[in-house]
């Protein structure tokens, strides 16, 4: 494939995943919004593929190239059916499968921490807090604001605008090579903070030089973000009961 | 840019571009929450991908900073989400649409043409009128009684979902 077929492939690809949009947050039947949601899903993933230079021909090997697609189709697929969902228990654990293939792509970015933190905390403790909410808010079942979506259209033609200037851009960038007369962030000498290199003979998903960086380089921003948390926990239990039962 | 990295970077956009849709068109607090939870996934996604991508650490080490503030995030906005619903026995955003004194202006309506018909009987004239700016109220024994009854949840009386199945 060429450059310019693999472009027109890419724009056709989200023009069908913003006509799938539209049918999935339309109010109609049921069974067109799933078939909406699969299009939108399908659309994404597919111009998502016109990145890949060719199955098998690249560097990676066909283990990674399966594990890819599996966790990219995952969070895709859920984060679509996530967005176009009527009911607001499913959205949850919609989300919580796409934060578990958002993990998968972390693991083949030689971030192994960081997935299991995300886990962690996202599917352990921030999902179970948002079902909690849901199901102590909303025990009536269906409630008629989550039947229709706000301003559906203007919102696609928004945002798939975005979306198909990043691809672009994206698509022109990896036409590119990587030249001497590129700008200062493609050149050697930009270093980054000295702790946040890992170390010539040590390997680059190693828990210890992730740990280095943030206690080396971020250390401040560590004791902040400590900070930041205790305030936060002390917000939450003041703004959250009510006031008769002595709020601050 | 090597060819590896570029679908993940798209994968990332793609995430942002749907987290942010649902950010827009939802009408429920807490899913407007979650899509906003789904974009930094996708922002997490991207700054892992450049960090693996220039052979150092801090991508990563900026995403967990990302993760602890969606944490935080997630705890004080679930508190105030609560103590709106606490106020009108509803999760619906367009309820705060009108958010001001009820004497005052509306500075913007949103079009009623796009909404469904609210059958919500007299839907602020309930609502407390806030403490005269620049005095201290008067505090006594019985202020957090009186305060909470000045809270009542308001009646709203809604239509019966939509029968499309």
């Amino acid at each position: 494939m060429t450059d310019s077929v693999r472009q027109a492939v890419m724009f056709a690809a989200v023009a069908a995943s913003a006509a799938g949009m539209w049918l999935a947050t339309s109010p109609r039947a049921v069974r067109w919004r799933i078939l909406g949601a699969t299009l939108a899903s399908a659309g994404l993933i597919a111009a998502v593929v016109t990145f890949e230079k060719g199955i098998g021909g690249s560097a990676q090997s066909l283990e990674d190239q399966i594990m890819f697609w599996a966790f990219a189709a995952a969070a895709i697929i859920s984060g679509a059916f996530m967005v176009t969902s009527r009911e607001p228990v499913y959205a949850a654990l919609w989300f919580a499968l796409a934060t578990l293939g958002v993990c998968g792509l972390f693991m083949l970015q030689a971030a192994p921490f960081l997935a299991a933190a995300t886990i962690i905390v996202y599917a352990g403790a921030i999902i179970v807090t948002f079902l909690f909410v849901i199901m102590l808010a909303q025990q009536t079942g269906r409630s008629f604001y989550d039947q229709r979506a706000r301003t559906p259209i203007m919102a696609i033609v928004a945002s798939w605008l975005m979306l198909g200037a990043l691809l672009w851009n994206f698509q022109t960038w990896q036409a590119v090579e990587r030249v001497e007369s590129a700008g200062p962030a493609m050149k050697a000498e930009v270093l980054p903070n000295p702790l946040s290199q890992p170390d010539s003979d040590e390997a680059f998903n190693t828990l210890r030089a992730l740990g280095r960086s943030l206690f080396g380089d971020y250390l401040y921003a560590v004791e902040i973000c400590g900070t930041l948390l205790l305030i936060a926990a002390i917000g939450a239990i003041a703004i959250a009961p009510r006031r008769a039962e002595g709020t601050i | 840019m090597s060819d590896a990295s570029t679908p993940f970077l798209a994968v990332g956009a793609v995430l942002f571009i749907l987290g942010g849709i649902g950010f827009v068109t939802r009408r429920n607090l807490i899913l407007i929450f979650l899509s906003a939870e789904l974009m930094l996934h996708g922002v997490s996604l991207t700054l892992v991908t450049f960090g693996r991508m220039h052979g150092n650490l801090e991508g990563q080490a900026f995403t967990i900073f990302i993760l602890t503030v969606a944490a935080c995030e997630a705890a004080l906005g679930l508190s105030l989400i609560l103590s709106l619903y606490q106020r009108t026995k509803s999760l619906d955003v367009d309820l705060w649409s009108r958010l001001r004194e009820p004497d005052l202006p509306a500075y913007a309506t949103p079009p009623d043409s796009e909404l469904l018909p609210l059958e919500i009987e007299k839907p602020f004239a309930p609502s407390p009128r806030l403490t005269k700016a620049g005095g201290l109220p008067d505090i006594d024994d019985d202020f957090p009684a009186t305060l909470a009854s000045t809270t009542d949840p308001r009646k709203i009386y809604t239509p019966a979902p939509l029968d499309e199945d």
